[in-house]
C-alpha cells in the first residue's frame, strides 16, 4: 500500500470515528437527566410553563432522531446550531475558546516534552546514581498529584502568597483587556505561566518516566555497545544513536498527550479562569446546552483525532519498519 | 555536542526569557488620570451571565451589571419599603401622581439620554411593558405585572399605569420588576429572537455606566457615562471578571487583583479575607434562605399523597428532631441565623426569632413517631411500619458545598431518632429537574427573597405556586387566608401581625425544616469610599461609591 493511500484510508477512518463520537455524544447529552432551562432562565428554578416555552422556542421538544437529522442537515451547511446558554452562535463561542485552548495546550506540550524529554534523558545517563532516583520519585509525587490540586496549590503559593504570577484569568482586566501590543502579549505569557505549568509538569512527569524506559531499553541494544567499543563521544551516543531509537515512544506518547490535555484542561480552565474550550464543554454539560456540548465534542474529537494521525505519520517517518510492516499488511489484505 | 551546548546554555536561556517577560511585564502602561472621578473597581464575580438583556437576564451577575446600564423609573430605598410610595426613590420618572385609584401616571426627567443620544420617552415605558408581559419574550418577570392592565403614553414624557385591581403594592409592581428599554433599538427585533438578539452582548442602556465591551468568558467593562444625569459616576471604570471558582475568585481580591467579592460564603473565607490588610469586610442583610422541603405528593405519582410527609404529625416530628442551631453552629459559625420561618433577613420587619416555632426536642419526635405507628419492630435500628422502614432521600446539588454537608449532617442527626436518610448528590440540572416536577422524597433548597413578602412567601409556600416554586405542595387554607389579608394591608403595622400569624400557622404545619439564612459578607478594597449597600441588590448604588485622588493607586489611573 502507498503512503498516499494508507494516509486516505486513515482519514476515511478519521472521519468515520469524529461521526462517531458526535452521534454518541449528541444522543448521550439528550438522555442525559435534567433540562437546559436553569441556566437559560438564569435563576435557580425556572417555572415550569415558562421552561416549556423555552424548549419549544429551540426545537427541543421535537424527538431526538428529528433533532438529530436537523442537527446534521445543519452542520452539512456549516451551522453548528445556537447557544442557548450564551444567548450566541455556537460557532462563535468556540472561535472564541479556541486561541485561547491553542495557547494552554501549546505551552504545557512544549513543558512537557521538553521537560519530560530531557529528564528521562538525564535519569538514564545517570541511571540508579541519586539524580536518577531524586528525579524519579519526585516525577511519581507529580504524577500522582491530582490536577485540580496541584493548580490550587500553585495558586496559593506563587498567585496569593508570593504574588509572582496572577490568580487566574488570561489577562490584565485593566491594563490589557485585548491583546494589541507587546506589552499585552507579554502580559498572555505572564497569565499563561502557571495554567501551563500545572498542566505541563504532569505531563513532563509521565514523558519523564517514558523517556527514561525507552532510553535504557535501547541502552542495552548491539548497536549502542557497538558505538562506545568504536570510541564515539558519549553525547554522541546518546543523543544520536540512543535517543533517535528510543523516540518511538516519545511519538507515540506525543499522539496520546492530546486527550490528556484536552481533559485535563477542563479543570485547568475552571480553577485558573481561563476562557478556553474545557470551560466552555463544562459549562455547556452543566446547562445542557446540546449545541454547544455537541459542538465542542466535535472540535475536540478533531483535535485528538488530527493529533494521533499526526503521530501514526510521525511515527512512519522515526521508524521505517513500521512502513515496511504497513505495506505487507496491505499485501496481506490484497491477496 | 548538543548535550553539551544545551547543558551550558539552557539554564541562561530560560533566565533570559524569564528576564524578558518579567521586563515586559514591568512596563506597566500607566495613565494619567489623577482627579476625583478616576478609579477602576474589579469585582470577581463566580458566574457569566448569559445575556444582558434585562427582561431576559435573571441570573445575579446580570442583574448587577444592568443596575449600571438600564434604569427603572424608580426604585427602592434602603428602607426596603415596598408598601405604597413614599419610600421610593425617583430615578427616570422625576414625579408621580395618582390619577384615580388604578390609575399610576408618572412624568419623566427630562434629562435622560440612552446612551445613543437618543432622549428616554414614554413611548420607551409602554415598549417595555409590553415587551415584559409578551409571552414570546419569556420574560420570568412576566408574572409579576399580571395585575397591571396597560402602559400608555400621554405625552413623550408622560406615561400612565393602568392597574386591574387597587392593592398596597402597585407602585412596586409599577416600578421594581421592569428596567426600561430603547424601543428605538428594539422595536425592529422580533420577540420571539429576544434571548438571542446582539443588543443582549451589546446593550445600549440609559444609566451611569455606559457598555465597554464583553469579553468571552474572561469580563465585561463598563465606563462612566460623564453626562449622566444624576450627576458623574464616583468611579470612572468598573470591570466584572468571571472566575467559576468561588475560592479562586476570593484569592484574587487577597492578591490585590481584584477590589470586590461580594459574597464570600464560607467562614473561612471571611477569615482570610479579614488578614488581607487592604480589604474592608462589609456585612449587610442577606437574602436568602435554605430550607429541608418535604415533599407532600408521592414522587411516583403527584396525584396520591407522599407515604411519609403526607402525614403531618410525622412531619412535625422529623422538624423537631433536627437541632438547627448546632448544625448552623458547625457549618456556618456567626456567619448565618437559624431562620423563623420562610424568610431571609431581608424582611427584616417580618423576621422576628421569637416567632413560634416548633422545638427541638427528640424525645417529642420519637413519641410522635410511635404514635404513628413508626416504630423498630425488628431491631435494626430503623423504625418501620407495616414493613416498611422509615427512610427517605435528601436530594442536594453537587455545586453547593454547604448544602452537601448539612445533608450529611441531616442523614446523622435523623440517625439517631431511628430515621434511614439516603442523600442524593447531583447535577445542579438535574435537582432542578427533578424538583420542579416533584420528583424527590426532601430536597435541600434555597429561595431569595425580593423586598416583598407578597411575591417571595405567597409564591413559594401557597397554592398559587403550584407547578411553580412551591415544590412540595403545602397547602392551608388557613394559611393562604392570612397571607391574602396580609398582602392586602395598607402598612407595615397592619402587615406584621399577619405575616407572622401566616408564619406560624406555617411552623406549625412543618412543610419544611427552615436552616440557614446567610448573612452576606463582602470584601471592598479598603482604598473605596462611600460604600453604600441596598441589601436587595448590592451593586443598585455602586454609581455613588469612589476612590479618594489620595487613594488612587495604579489600576485606578489607567486610561480606559
Amino acid at each position: 500500500m502507498t503512503g498516499a493511500a494508507w494516509l486516505l484510508r486513515r482519514l476515511v477512518a478519521s472521519v468515520a470515528i469524529i461521526f462517531a463520537v458526535v452521534t454518541f455524544v449528541f444522543i448521550l447529552i439528550h438522555l442525559a437527566p435534567g433540562k437546559p432551562c436553569g441556566r437559560i432562565g438564569g435563576g435557580e428554578y425556572v417555572d415550569q410553563i415558562q421552561c416549556d416555552r423555552i424548549i419549544a422556542q429551540f426545537g427541543l421538544d421535537k424527538s431526538i432522531p428529528e433533532q438529530y437529522w436537523l442537527y446534521l442537515v445543519a452542520l452539512a451547511h456549516g451551522n453548528l446550531g445556537y447557544s442557548f446558554s450564551l444567548h450566541r452562535p455556537v460557532r462563535d463561542a468556540i472561535a472564541d475558546t479556541i486561541p485561547f485552548t491553542l495557547q494552554l495546550a501549546g505551552a504545557a506540550l512544549a513543558l512537557d516534552f521538553l521537560l519530560g524529554l530531557a529528564l528521562g534523558i538525564y535519569q538514564a545517563v545517570r541511571v540508579n546514581r541519586l539524580p536518577d532516583v531524586v528525579i524519579g520519585n519526585v516525577t511519581l509525587f507529580i504524577y500522582s498529584l491530582p490536577t485540580f490540586w496541584l493548580a490550587l496549590l500553585l495558586l496559593l503559593i506563587f498567585g496569593e502568597k508570593l504574588r509572582w504570577f496572577p490568580v487566574g484569568g488570561p489577562n490584565d482586566p485593566v491594563l490589557c483587556p485585548l491583546v494589541d501590543s507587546l506589552y499585552c502579549a507579554a502580559d498572555r505569557l505572564w497569565h499563561l505561566v502557571l495554567p501551563a505549568a500545572t498542566l505541563g509538569m504532569v505531563g513532563a512527569a509521565g514523558t519523564a518516566r517514558f523517556q527514561r524506559a525507552a532510553m535504557l531499553e535501547v541502552a542495552t541494544q548491539d548497536f549502542v555497545r557497538t558505538a562506545r567499543a568504536k570510541g564515539v563521544p558519549e553525547h554522541r551516543v546518546v543523543l544520536q544513536h540512543q535517543l533517535r531509537n528510543a523516540l518511538l515512544s516519545f511519538i507515540t506518547r506525543f499522539g496520546l498527550a492530546f486527550p490528556f490535555l484536552l481533559t485535563g484542561a477542563v479543570l485547568i480552565e475552571t480553577i485558573y479562569a481561563w476562557p478556553g474550550m474545557g470551560r466552555l464543554a463544562f459549562d455547556a454539560i452543566l446547562s445542557r446546552d446540546y449545541p454547544l456540548v455537541t459542538a465542542t465534542a466535535l472540535t475536540a474529537s478533531v483535535v485528538v483525532v488530527a493529533g494521533n494521525l499526526l503521530a501514526d505519520i510521525l511515527l512512519g517517518i522515526a521508524d521505517p519498519r513500521l512502513r515496511v510492516r504497513a505495506d505487507s499488511d496491505a499485501h496481506v489484505l490484497t491477496a | 555536542m548538543l548535550s553539551a551546548m544545551l547543558r551550558n546554555s539552557a539554564p541562561q536561556l530560560s533566565v533570559y526569557i524569564v528576564l524578558a517577560v518579567a521586563v515586559l511585564a514591568s512596563c506597566e502602561r500607566r495613565g494619567g488620570c489623577t482627579g476625583a472621578n478616576c478609579g477602576t473597581i474589579i469585582d470577581a464575580a463566580v458566574a457569566e451571565p448569559g445575556t444582558l438583556l434585562p427582561p431576559s437576564s435573571e441570573d445575579i451577575v446580570a442583574s448587577d451589571i444592568d443596575e449600571q446600564l438600564f434604569l427603572k423609573l424608580a426604585d427602592v430605598g434602603m428602607s426596603e419599603n415596598t408598601l405604597g410610595d413614599e419610600d421610593f426613590q425617583p430615578l427616570l420618572a422625576q414625579k408621580w401622581e395618582w390619577d384615580g385609584p388604578l390609575t399610576l401616571v408618572f412624568h419623566l426627567d427630562p434629562r435622560a439620554r440612552w446612551h445613543d443620544g437618543q432622549p428616554v420617552t414614554a413611548a420607551d415605558v409602554e415598549f417595555t411593558f409590553n415587551a415584559y408581559t409578551d409571552s414570546a419574550v419569556a420574560s420570568p418577570f412576566r408574572p409579576k405585572l399580571h395585575r397591571i392592565a396597560s402602559v400608555t403614553q400621554r405625552d413623550s414624557l408622560t406615561t400612565v399605569f393602568r392597574f386591574r385591581e387597587r392593592y398596597p403594592e402597585m407602585f412596586y409592581d409599577a416600578v421594581y420588576h421592569m428596567r426600561i428599554l430603547p424601543a428605538h433599538l428594539l422595536r425592529p427585533v422580533p420577540r420571539d429572537q429576544w434571548r438571542t438578539a446582539q443588543f443582549g452582548r451589546q446593550p445600549v442602556g440609559d444609566g451611569p455606566y455606559r457598555f465597554v465591551r464583553w469579553q468571552s468568558g474572561q469580563s465585561i467593562e463598563l465606563v462612566a457615562d460623564s453626562t449622566f444625569f444624576f450627576g458623574r459616576p464616583g468611579i470612572r471604570r468598573l470591570i466584572w471578571r468571571f472566575t467559576p471558582n468561588l475560592q479562586v475568585a476570593v484569592q484574587q481580591a487577597i492578591a490585590d487583583q481584584a477590589d470586590i467579592r461580594e459574597q464570600l460564603v464560607t467562614p473561612d473565607n471571611v477569615d482570610r479575607v479579614r488578614a488581607a490588610k487592604h480589604l474592608a469586610v462589609y456585612t449587610y442583610v442577606g437574602n436568602v434562605y435554605t430550607y429541608l422541603s418535604f415533599n407532600q405528593r408521592s414522587p411516583v405519582d403527584s396525584t396520591l399523597p407522599h407515604p411519609i410527609f403526607s402525614d403531618r404529625e410525622v412531619r412535625r416530628a422529623l422538624v423537631m428532631a433536627v437541632d438547627r442551631a448546632s448544625l448552623l453552629k458547625s457549618a456556618l459559625g456567626d456567619l448565618a441565623k437559624v431562620p423563623p420561618g420562610p424568610t431571609s433577613e431581608l424582611l427584616s420587619w417580618i423576621w422576628d426569632p421569637d416567632l413560634r416555632q416548633l422545638p427541638y426536642d427528640t424525645a417529642q419526635a420519637g413519641r410522635i413517631l410511635n404514635a404513628r405507628g413508626w416504630r423498630d419492630h425488628d431491631g435494626d435500628g430503623v423504625r418501620d411500619k407495616d414493613g416498611q422502614p422509615l427512610t427517605f432521600h435528601i436530594l442536594v446539588p453537587t455545586s453547593s458545598v454547604l448544602r452537601r454537608q448539612y445533608a450529611r449532617l441531616l442523614q446523622e442527626q435523623y440517625r439517631g431518632i431511628g430515621v434511614h436518610v439516603e442523600v442524593d448528590e447531583l447535577e445542579p440540572t438535574v435537582v432542578n429537574q427533578r424538583v420542579g416536577t416533584g420528583k424527590y422524597d426532601t430536597a435541600i433548597l434555597s429561595r431569595s427573597n425580593d423586598p416583598s413578602p407578597s411575591s417571595g412567601i405567597a409564591q413559594s409556600w401557597t397554592r398559587a405556586g403550584f407547578g411553580g416554586s412551591n415544590f412540595g405542595r403545602y397547602y392551608n387554607p388557613e394559611f393562604e387566608r392570612l397571607v391574602d389579608r396580609a398582602v392586602t394591608a395598607t402598612t407595615r403595622d397592619r402587615a406584621r401581625p399577619l405575616w407572622r400569624a401566616a408564619i406560624e400557622t406555617l411552623n406549625a404545619d412543618a412543610p419544611a425544616v427552615f436552616l440557614y439564612a446567610l448573612d452576606n459578607v463582602a470584601a471592598i478594597h479598603k482604598r473605596v469610599d462611600n460604600v453604600q449597600i441596598r441589601p436587595d441588590s448590592w451593586a443598585a448604588l455602586l454609581w455613588k461609591w469612589r476612590i479618594p485622588p489620595d487613594r488612587l493607586i495604579d489600576r485606578d489611573r489607567v486610561e480606559p
